[in-house]
């Protein structure tokens, strides 16, 4: 979810006029945004859209545009998606980028004189795209240039790094596009999406000029643009044709929309791709959708007339045609997300505001209940609540050393066996518990001075590696049991224990065991059904010291979902 | 009764004892905790605590205060009782150094009997003071065979002071200057005495008291009894006796009891509150494949959520087992041109491998999408309160596992209307409001997907949760005809104030006393 930063008085600016805070708020759910922070003094306001796959509203022109569009019931007119006669500027590519970077794009902007704020937003949304939509510049990346020093055709070929020199952003002496990739702080960023290849693309004029070396870093002497520029190239390169496509087709709406005219060019590629061998840009290249008014109607649950839905839709930016019970909407060129009637169903919704719908309860019949394994669970805990003792609930992420180490268990012991993470955060968070027991005397280390005794219990979930299951592990329901008081011993907890079975109809043996965590002779192994379901015993002194408790402790701890027979 | 009996009889025979310790025949009788207690035969404590208890009664008062100079052992005279005097010991060291021809520096005896370097060198001092030791050549120490008296006495004061605390003026008075010398002081906090002024308090009776005195002796020893036996109730002998009454209003003592954890209780209430609506709870493992986290869901596999800073991937094992069909073939048809779902799909390549591998489930939608692969029933509404596990820093507001409370609805009539009215449902039923307000949102698995917010009684206006009616390329491809709701309820917050606490890590709190002494305001 990208968080943007807008000016008011642009954002005022391109609405054409100004907006009141209420205005604001009430047309925010046409962009699923949400204010985040107001700055009063600077007029900066921090909002946070949530439409992972509407980029084009990452921006305040884009998102003015979709205000803009409601408050006039219609969309805005691109004049430069019309063909045009005459000769269009053109990029040329050359063979071998297929297996690099296959596709480029682009148009020309002029007659804008950018100022500080349009600056500062050409340069945001550059980055919002590039980086999220663009995924860090690996799918989409894009160029800003000055248009007056480049002259046409543009080439987009491949280039051996050691024998191409010219001077990046940032530095004055020209460097060779190997230096870059280890010296310039954009080459060690993003050097890796170039990873592999002996040749990387580079962008070029017809005099030969460096342009860019994308997707790493722009050439200073064509590619700075600055306050007051008037007349502007952009390009975007990528992996994904269509991607490439829509972004130039955003940062053309949005300059367009700041009052620049935009000029198309045309890309020449030497293989053939989805749209041709030349791809005009930007161009409107969402195909029309057919859609059954009734599939409206019966999604939303209200009755809507084909009035409706024109004026829903034409106000949130289609173009709707067709009569009768069926209709044909595009979207606009900057939109590439209708995959499925039910997008537009939702763009219908939020057109009309989703407010204006009457809720229907809920009045089919269905019977509610809990799991066997749930059941089962809050019948233990009910046995143990009133055997005194008190409930704790503990993360499930852990630390080694907590589950293995202080619990005395040696690497290798079938117990110290625990499911680990490969992308590891934090040594506290290392893997997941195979036992109870740690989170308990986790509580107890932290808890001397609360008064004693303590009766501890958790009932919770525990994962052991199982190469047998699905999973490769099973997640399994557990139950332990922590006495600590200056008696603790193994017959008290004993007694708990037989309680619990009684009660829970659990037959059970208590087998003599050893086990690290235990004093020896006073641990045994709980067994039912003639599976090992767990353990009580004694902790042991070394056990104790190691969690820094200084209070003797018994313990016990035992599976409660045994694997289900197969029914006979 | 009257109010003197009444007040005779609530006494404790403790405070009894120490009534009649008074003597009632002087008209006032001022007497120190320890002439009580040598008269009542009560320990000098058991004496305090009754004339506490009788001065809150109003049955004794305070007669007077005197001042009173008291001499205790410090933890240095402590050790010197077990292990003697510097002085003593340098004494010793150098004695036995002469035995065997030893010669001794201040720094050979320091080494050796393990002493400060500020009581070596206080105790040298003092020594060749007394002129029991001088420094000869190279610095050796040697004894004169002058005696030491400080050392004698010091020993002395010592061992009485061991037993306990003292009246400064019980001991003579070069004692005294003895003691004063070697008491704790600013700048010398290591000696072995202390020095306190304390009050020595008389106490006596008031007139109440003397009433009730009066009362008690009038009585006589009345057969005046704390406990009712087995052998009373079978004897009968109880009807002979006299019960002695309680003070019912002190403070009583703590008690240990078994309580369910703080969260737990919040959980439980929103469990038998989605019971209560009709909601069957569905479960699932802690870790799952990307199938059922991600892919069933219609994230693509190049989706930002889907990458390491925001999923924890399994170590070992790596992979699952395979995907079952026909949903690998249906989900994968989903991805790459919408199959047969009605979409064009994502366009891109679906990685089948990549559907094996093993993460910790990061979003309980993962257990609604095993269910609707499950033949679920239809009509139904399933729940679960499952533990997440996302990559997140650990903070104020991420835990590093958490509970999320989902579900879905599923039935032919389902629309967007009436997923407006479960959600009208669920705040009023789980948030207890009656303000809800509707706002689109975004999820990768729904289409209409929105956002309900709601006035909560205490916390003004928050989002209760998000939903949405699942995309046909979620369900279609898990073979499910009917339109499902996906809703999801963000209850932390709520949580955090019906338990007032202000950090969401505390939910999963190692505090005991915190865990004990939490309500539930729900």
């Amino acid at each position: 979810m990208p968080t943007i930063s807008v000016n008011r008085k642009d954002l005022d600016k391109l609405l054409g006029r100004p907006a009141t805070d209420k205005e604001l708020e009430a047309w925010l759910p046409l962009v699923k945004g949400e204010i985040k922070e107001v700055e009063a003094a600077t007029g900066e306001i921090r909002l946070e859209l949530q439409d992972s796959n509407r980029p084009d509203l990452w921006c305040v022109e884009g998102i003015a545009r979709q205000i803009r569009i409601k408050l006039n019931g219609r969309p805005d007119s691109y004049p430069y998606l019309r063909t045009a006669k005459g000769r269009l500027d053109q990029i040329l590519v050359e063979q071998g980028l297929e297996r690099v970077r296959p596709f480029i794009g682009g148009c020309k902007v002029r007659g804008y004189k950018i100022a500080a704020e349009g600056l500062t937003q050409l340069i945001q949304t550059q980055e919002k795209l590039a980086d999220i939509f663009g995924r860090k510049r690996r799918t989409v990346s894009i160029g800003l240039y000055r248009l007056p020093s480049i002259k046409f055709p543009v080439t987009y070929a491949l280039a051996d790094p050691d024998r191409t020199r010219f001077r990046p952003l940032g530095y004055t002496e020209p460097m060779s596009l190997r230096e870059i990739l280890e010296i310039h702080p954009k080459g060690l960023e993003y050097g890796g999406l170039l990873s592999g290849h002996d040749q990387v693309p580079l962008l070029r004029d017809a005099k030969g000029a460096v342009l860019s070396f994308p997707p790493i870093i722009n050439s200073r002497d064509v590619g700075e643009v600055q306050v007051s520029d008037a007349d502007l190239f952009i390009e975007v390169t990528g992996m994904d044709l269509r991607m490439v496509m829509l972004a130039v087709n955003i940062l053309a709406a949005n300059l367009h929309d700041r009052g620049a005219s935009i000029e198309p060019v045309e890309v020449v590629y030497p293989y053939k791709t989805a749209y041709g061998r030349t791809v005009r840009m930007p161009q409107a290249f969402s195909k029309p959708r057919a859609i059954k008014l009734s599939d409206i109607s019966t999604a939303l649950g209200d009755a809507f007339s084909l009035k409706d839905v024109r004026a829903s839709l034409a106000s949130y930016g289609y173009t709707v045609t067709g009569s009768g019970s069926r209709l044909l909407v595009s979207l606009p060129s900057y939109r590439s997300d209708l995959m499925h009637t039910v997008d537009v169903i939702e763009d219908v919704a939020i057109s009309r505001g989703y407010n204006t719908f009457g809720p229907i309860m809920p009045a089919t019949f269905t019977v509610g209940g809990l799991s066997r394994i749930e059941q089962l669970s809050d019948k233990v805990r009910e046995l143990m609540l009133g055997f005194g003792f008190q409930e704790i609930v503990s993360n499930i992420l852990s630390a080694r050393v907590d589950l293995i180490h202080r619990m005395r268990l040696p690497d290798g012991h079938p117990e110290a066996r625990c499911v680990e993470i490969d992308n590891v955060m934090s040594q506290s968070y290392e893997c997941l518990r195979q036992w109870v027991l740690p989170s308990l005397l986790r509580v107890e280390s932290a808890s001397s001075r609360s008064f004693y005794p303590h009766f501890l219990f958790e009932l919770g979930e525990v994962v052991v590696p199982d190469p047998q299951a699905e999973t490769g592990t099973r997640s399994e329901v557990r139950l332990g049991a922590l006495l600590a008081h200056a008696n603790a011993n193994f017959s008290e907890a004993h007694s708990f224990l037989d309680l619990l079975c009684f009660y829970l109809g659990w037959a059970y043996t208590l087998t003599p065991t050893d086990h690290p965590s235990f004093l020896e002779g006073r641990v045994g192994r709980v067994e039912r059904d003639g599976n090992v379901v767990g353990l009580i015993g004694e902790l042991h002194p070394e056990v104790l010291e190691r969690w820094q408790i200084t209070m003797p402790c018994s313990a016990f701890e035992q599976v409660i979902d045994l694997p289900s027979k197969p029914q006979s | 009764m009257s109010e003197v009996t009444q007040l005779a009889e609530s006494l404790h025979p403790h405070e009894v004892k120490v009534l009649r310790a008074f003597d009632a025949s002087k008209d006032d009788d001022f007497c120190t905790e320890e002439d009580l207690a040598k008269r009542s035969g009560l320990e000098v404590a058991q004496v305090g605590s009754a004339l506490g208890r009788l001065q809150v009664k109003g049955l004794t008062r305070i007669g007077s205060r005197l001042p009173r100079t008291e001499v205790s052992l410090t933890e240095t005279g402590q050790r010197y009782f077990q292990r003697y005097t510097p002085i003593v010991r340098i004494i010793s060291a150098l004695k036995k150094a002469s035995d065997t021809g030893a010669q001794l520096t201040i720094k050979d005896i320091q080494t050796r009997e393990k002493l400060d370097s500020s009581e070596i060198s206080e105790a040298i001092g003092e020594l060749k003071q007394e002129g029991v030791v001088r420094i000869a050549a190279g610095g050796i120490v040697e004894l004169t065979g002058t005696s030491s008296t400080t050392a004698e006495s010091l020993q002395k004061l010592i061992r009485l002071l061991h037993e306990g605390t003292k009246p400064l003026l019980d001991f003579t008075p070069s004692e005294q200057t003895l003691i004063k010398k070697f008491s704790q002081k600013r700048g010398k906090p290591n000696e072995p005495f202390r020095v306190d002024e304390r009050e020595s308090r008389r106490f006596g009776l008031t007139e109440t008291g003397k009433v009730v005195v009066q009362q008690i002796l009038k009585e006589g020893t009345r057969d005046e009894i704390t406990l009712l036996t087995p052998e009373m109730l079978k004897d009968g002998s109880w009807r002979n006796k006299r019960f002695r009454k309680y003070t019912i209003s002190l403070q009583p003592a703590r008690i240990v009891a078994g309580k369910k954890h703080p969260y737990r209780e919040f959980l439980d209430l929103v469990k038998a509150k989605l019971v209560s609506m009709g909601f069957e709870e569905m479960r699932g493992g802690l870790i799952e494949n990307e199938f059922w986290n991600m892919d069933a869901l219609f994230m693509p596999q190049f989706h930002p959520a889907r990458e390491t800073h925001d999923v924890y991937f399994v170590k070992e094992p790596r992979l699952s087992a395979p995907i079952p069909e026909p949903f690998l073939s249906q989900v994968a048809g989903a991805h790459e041109h919408g199959g047969h779902t009605g979409s064009s799909g994502w366009g891109y390549t679906f990685d089948r491998m990549r559907t094996r591998r093993l993460v910790l489930r990061s979003q309980g939608t993962a257990v609604s999408a095993r269910t609707l692969a499950a033949t679920p029933h239809v009509p139904g509404k399933y729940f679960s309160i499952a533990r997440c596990f996302r990559y997140d820093q650990v903070d104020a507001t991420h835990a590093p596992d958490f509970f999320q409370i989902e579900g879905i609805v599923l039935g032919p009539d389902i629309n967007f209307r009436t997923l407006l009215g479960l959600l009208t449902l669920f705040a009023r039923e789980v948030a207890q409001a009656q303000e809800i307000r509707f706002a689109p949102a975004y999820f990768p698995f729904t289409e209409p997907s929105v956002e309900v917010h709601v006035r909560h009684p205490r916390l003004g206006w928050i989002e209760l949760g998000g939903a949405g009616l699942f995309r046909p390329e979620v369900r279609l491809p898990l073979s499910v005809e009917v339109p499902v709701i996906a809703w999801g309820l963000g209850l932390d917050r709520m949580a955090m104030v019906a338990l007032d606490i202000h950090d969401i890590r505390d939910l999963f709190s190692a505090d005991l006393e915190m865990i004990r002494s939490k309500r539930v305001q729900y």
